[in-house]
């Protein structure tokens, strides 16, 4: 139960909700599924004086834009992700990063733009608050943090635990963010900025429309996975996700994108790992070295009760197993293999 | 058993149909017109003084009908133990100081749930922090801060201890001198917790001198009796209902604070009260299970036969007595039962420390104590060259032996147990395979692992015996008035077959009427493993009176005796003459007619231990214990990713011998969900504090399995003995026990996919990772 009076509104366009966050400013709250907003409202770590629901808005389809962009609207169901034809066959990592999301009564609840939007977790966070941890912590606008109390104000080592940004970034993806005004696009990499306090640079103002999926390259693989305990209904321990294409040879390396999600405050692109890749032939041993490349350039974080050392471990076997899952497939043909859910 | 009709059989579930359909009720679905929302405000600090409360403010909130705290208590103390050594030690607030995170300090009563809430945090408390501890050893340190006083009777200088519990026989020291081979092992276990979905709930209605109670609990009856206590009410005015209770798993027994105070705050106000305990609440102020550390010096002989054993338990007991002083006691019991052990030694002591109070949780000590034993017996296998299943073999008790406490195993199935898990799982030849293997491909490994286990079938604590009453009515069906609570395990089934049987009734005949302290016999709940077997054949001794009753009445009136009458289809019939035959609704007829107006009542009552005054001592194990020891045997194959040190369980076998299964169905059940609770307990659940706070308080962040983890389970039964209608039913523990064994049989078999011998629970990726590269280290150095 929430224990606190809000005001509740329903605008029928995006633009509207523009309008409203506008007038609203950082006193309001976007509601889509409400699958993270609401308990997070239940547990006061967030606490809007007004949600402004997306509920009196249909999502569209999921289509193609003039430049051959797969566009999926922010406030689809990750079960008509996981579900749709058309991104399962465009990029079935996609769906599949939206299939192993919690279950399936969250993923029938859940959308786009609220996975991408979720609150960063941290287990003193994701509390009742009412006898431990009392004081607000930073994330809370107070002034301490219990696991790192030695860090400096309003620093906040948290997790951000999004199972399809990691994907979309692999992907080469783009968000698009309206405005009352104005709308942007960028890259989803851009839409994250590592920071446990403000994990992504959408303003009070704004909301995410769109996510926007490139056409493969020629010769491309994906590899996604995600660690946990017990396979579903649960955070990630750690995701790895990669896209990698071969050059006309089939040989060597042609391009090779690499994410890490779920160890530190935001995803993180292991670029060393990455160019060291490309140019080269992808053997065993060469992907051995990327995966071992990308978890020491990536910053982790211990989380839930996983210590660093066994984060990166873990992320470094599955790495390697994903790397060659997508070189894999790359072979094969653009795409394809990949409806393996 | 050739002539059984309703026990023995897979009968379907008496409350399956309300239980689907959403119609069952819990203490939540009860509505009562003007109900108050309780609120407790708990403790932040896991060990401080209380200089100050100030309830002024809430007290003056709109909407706040009262708030109490400690001073509007009589102060009587209560405990999961109540024995002259253990008396009561617990208040139901905090006076004077704090001993844990989440401690009842007040409670309010208000309107609806947010001016409650509210009111909560207008209490002012003042505290002066004491340090606190959290690990045992610290806490047992002479000189440490004390928590609460220690024992008494404990003549060591060690601070911090709630109870001890020691004996011994024959000489430890002489069987090591004299032992082929002693080892000494350390194991570990973690915190964990019962896991019941249905939070606790409290609805209390005081009206016209009567408390009306409505609670989650696993014995209506402990509950009034410890309520009645502390409120300090004779039993006839407290009240506590029947509703079905959502899980358990020893999370619901004994009183918790919050129904003192719904009933106490319903007392003051006139209205009901109702205390929801949030699941954040559940997961940082409730109590959970208990965390041992077991100390295992054993020595064998040649053949691996167990010449010695010393054993020291120390349980991390929480800040109470809670159950911490009966677990310790336990511990002895489940390393006693299955292994002859000819010298030992066994020290166990509860230490108080700065976390919740424990409770009981399934298994109480079993599983920790035979990770510990089985673990270690494996370790003596493989130094001796014997394989597990010999060893075994040779140290497991036969039938008809008596135990040092004067008890006996009786019909005990371990070895037929033990050859059969044998045989089914081709145990010995699956057994090392992985491990001979050379240049195994890919990362994934399989191994299987065996453990044993025994445990007791229902001892003496209050209310120590089960009644049970089967009125006929006058159409010859039956309402069953019985204590007994269905907490999901069935009880309500087994008390309709086991009446059914007796009387040749259909299940559809008879009606229950269950755990109400007021229109139902005492019963002694669902929680000391003995509910089928006292409350089964209390039920057996009622219906059969009431068929006595029937067949007196109608050998009277047929002309033909007793023994010439046999019952079927609500008729009693004259073998000799089968045309010779009355109706139940005529023979009902007649009793009232020429029985002063009897209209048939049987009555029943059963208590395990008949001629034994009391439990057994927790201190010194003296006296006996329990007159039925269920015994098992299971077998884990797990498979192991030697890359990532991620585990699971595949295949789970339990055989096992828990006497007469009355309904092998709800056997079934009882194995899966404690297959599904092991696996949980061994490779996903643990209770994460720092400074005795909960950090992981939601169902995300504590990993039960879920039913995409559960392995293939089997089972099987050994000596399902002869049964004849009006025997007593020897029917065995089955519902608790085997978390036990299949725990251990899951470290061994990890231990046999890879070498790595695991000393501590859970059975993380990173435990068993870092093992894999220790003997990588240690083969290349
Ligand atoms: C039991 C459980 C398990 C879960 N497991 C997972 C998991 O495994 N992996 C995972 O990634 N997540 C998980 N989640 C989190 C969450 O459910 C999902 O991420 C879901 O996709 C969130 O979508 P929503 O529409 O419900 O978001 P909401 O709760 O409605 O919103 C979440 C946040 O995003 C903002 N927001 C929503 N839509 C927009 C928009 N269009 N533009 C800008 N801001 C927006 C909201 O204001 C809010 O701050 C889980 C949640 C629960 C309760
Ligand atoms: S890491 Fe962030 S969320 Fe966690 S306690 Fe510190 S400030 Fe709060």
């Amino acid at each position: 139960m929430i224990l606190y009076d809000f005001e509740h509104e329903r605008p029928g366009s995006l633009q509207d909700v523009a309008a409203r966050l506008a007038e609203l400013g950082p006193t309001a709250g976007i509601l889509a599924g409400g699958t993270d907003l609401l308990p997070n409202m239940r547990l006061k770590i967030r606490t809007p004086a007004t949600l402004v629901s997306l509920g009196a808005i249909a999502a569209q389809p999921p289509g193609t834009d003039t430049d051959g962009w797969l566009r999926i609207d922010a406030l689809t169901r990750l079960s008509e992700i996981e579900n749709s034809d058309t991104v399962r066959a465009a990029c079935p990592m996609f769906a599949r990063s939206a299939h192993v999301v919690g279950s399936n009564q969250i993923r029938q609840a859940g959308t786009l733009g609220g996975n991408l939007c979720q609150e960063i977790r941290c287990l003193y966070l994701n509390q009742e608050h009412d006898f431990q941890f009392v004081a607000p912590c930073y994330k809370r606008g107070g002034d301490c943090c219990y696991p790192y109390p030695k860090n400096e104000k309003d620093f906040c080592a948290s997790v951000f635990m999004s199972d399809i940004a990691p994907a979309l970034i692999a992907l080469g993806s783009d968000i698009e963010l309206v405005g009352a005004n104005a709308s942007r696009r960028m890259a989803v990499e851009d839409f994250y900025t590592g920071v446990g306090m403000t994990p992504t640079v959408l303003r009070a103002d704004e909301l995410v429309g769109a996510v926007m999926v490139p056409p493969p390259p020629p010769n491309s693989g994906w590899g996604y996975h995600k660690s946990t305990i017990r396979g579903g209904l649960e955070f990630a321990m750690v995701v790895v996700a990669a896209r990698v294409a071969l050059g006309e040879d089939g040989e060597t390396c042609a391009d090779a994108r690499i994410v890490i999600g779920a160890v530190s405050e935001g995803p993180s692109r292991a670029r060393g790992a990455e160019s060291a890749l490309v140019g080269a032939a992808p053997t065993p041993e060469a992907i051995a070295a990327a995966a071992s490349a990308a978890v020491a350039e990536c910053r982790f974080l211990p989380h839930h009760n996983f210590s660093v050392e066994y984060l990166k471990q873990n992320a470094e076997v599955y790495l390697r197993r994903i790397l060659s899952e997508a070189f894999g497939r790359a072979k094969t043909g653009p795409g394809k293999g990949g409806q393996d859910q | 058993m050739s002539n059984l009709s309703f026990v023995g059989k897979s009968r379907k579930r008496k409350d399956g149909p309300d239980k689907v359909t959403g119609k069952a009720v819990y203490s939540q679905d009860v509505k009562l017109p003007g109900t108050l929302t309780g609120r407790i405000l708990r403790s932040p600090h896991a060990h401080a003084r209380i200089l100050r409360i100030d309830t002024s403010r809430a007290k003056a909130l709109p909407g706040v009908k009262c708030v109490i705290t400690v001073d509007d208590t009589k102060g009587i103390k209560h405990g999961f133990v109540e024995t002259p050594r253990y008396p009561p030690d617990q208040e139901v607030f905090a006076r004077d100081k704090v001993v844990h995170i989440g401690q009842e300090i007040a409670a309010v009563a208000a309107i609806n749930d947010m001016v409650a809430a509210e009111a909560v945090g207008l209490i002012e408390v003042e505290y002066e922090i004491l340090p606190a501890l959290f690990r045992p050893l610290a806490s047992m340190k002479p000189g440490a801060v004390e928590i609460q006083p220690t024992h008494p009777k404990v003549d060591e200088p060690y601070t911090n201890i709630a109870g001890k519990t020691e004996t011994e026989w024959g000489d430890v020291e002489q069987g090591f001198a004299e032992a082929h081979l002693v080892r000494t092992d350390r194991f570990e276990s973690h915190l964990r917790t019962h896991g019941y979905l249905e939070p606790h709930v409290t609805l209390a209605h005081w009206e016209n001198d009567k408390l009306n109670v409505w609670t989650s609990s696993m014995g209506t009856f402990v509950k009034r009796s410890k309520l009645a206590k502390v409120l300090d009410l004779p039993f006839s005015s407290v009240r506590i209902h029947k509703t079905y209770t959502g899980g358990t798993f020893g999370g619901k027994i004994d009183l918790y604070t919050h129904e003192y105070a719904a009933s106490r705050l319903s007392m003051l106000t006139n209205r009901p009260v109702r205390i929801v305990a949030s699941r954040e609440e559940i997961f940082s102020a409730y109590r959970h299970g208990q965390p041992l550390t077991v100390e295992l010096k054993t020595g064998v002989d040649r053949n691996g036969v167990l010449v010695a054993q010393q054993i020291k338990i120390i349980n991390n007991a929480g800040a109470h007595r809670g159950s911490g002083v009966v677990v310790i006691f336990l511990c002895w019991g489940f390393t006693m039962a299955p292994y002859r052990i000819p010298n030992f030694k066994y020290e166990g002591y509860s230490v108080y420390t700065n976390y919740t109070t424990r409770a009981p949780q399934r298994g109480h000590g079993c599983p920790q104590v035979r990770f510990a034993i089985e673990s270690q017996m494996d370790m003596i296998a493989e130094e001796l060259g014997i394989d597990p299943v010999t060893i075994r073999m040779n140290n497991a008790r036969d039938p008809e032996e008596d135990l040092p406490n004067s008890d006996n195993v009786h019909q005990a199935g371990l070895k037929d147990c033990l050859r059969l898990a044998a045989e089914k799982t081709d145990f010995l030849r699956n057994y090392g395979q992985t491990r001979k293997a050379a240049d195994l491909a890919g990362s994934k490994r399989r191994g299987w692992g065996i453990g044993l286990s025994s445990y007791f079938t229902g001892s003496l604590i209050y209310p120590n015996g089960s009644g049970v009453m089967v009125k006929m009515n006058d159409d010859g069906s039956a309402v069953v008035l019985t204590g007994a609570l269905d907490v999901g395990q069935g009880a309500e089934t087994v008390i309709s077959q086991i009446v059914a049987e007796e009387l040749s009734l259909e299940m559809e005949d008879i009606k229950l009427v269950t755990s109400d302290t007021d229109t139902t016999p005492q019963d002694i709940g669902a929680w000391i493993s003995g509910m089928t077997y006292v409350t089964g054949n209390a039920s057996r001794e009622a219906a059969g009176n009431a068929r006595e009753k029937l067949l007196e009445v109608a050998a009277e009136q047929m002309n033909t005796p007793k023994s010439d009458l046999r019952l079927q289809d609500k008729m009693v019939i004259s073998i000799s003459n089968p045309d010779n035959r009355l109706s139940y609704r005529q023979v009902i007829a007649a009793s009232v007619a020429t029985h002063r107006g009897d209209t048939i009542i049987g009555e029943g009552f059963w208590r395990t231990m008949r001629d034994e005054p009391m439990h057994p001592s927790l201190a010194t194990t003296k006296g006996r214990w329990s007159e039925n020891y269920a015994f098992s045997v299971q077998v884990a194959e797990v498979e192991v990713d030697i890359e990532t040190g991620e585990a699971r369980l595949i295949k789970a076998l339990t055989v096992h011998d828990c006497g007469f299964p009355v309904n092998p169905g709800l056997v079934k059940g009882q194995v899966d969900g404690q297959v599904s609770m092991a696996l949980g307990h061994a490779f996903m659940e643990e209770v994460v504090t720092r400074n005795g706070s909960t950090l992981n308080t939601n169902w995300l962040d504590y990993r039960m399995p879920t039913i995409h983890n559960m392995a293939i389970s089997e089972d099987a039964d050994v000596i399902t003995e002869q049964y004849k209608v009006g025997q007593p039913y020897r029917t065995k523990e089955v519902g608790e026990g085997l978390v036990s064994a299949i725990l251990a049989a899951m470290a061994n078999a990890v231990y046999d996919a890879t070498g790595v011998r695991l000393h501590s629970t859970p059975f993380t990726p990173a435990k068993i990772l870092s093992g894999l590269q220790k003997l990588e280290q240690k083969k290349a150095g």
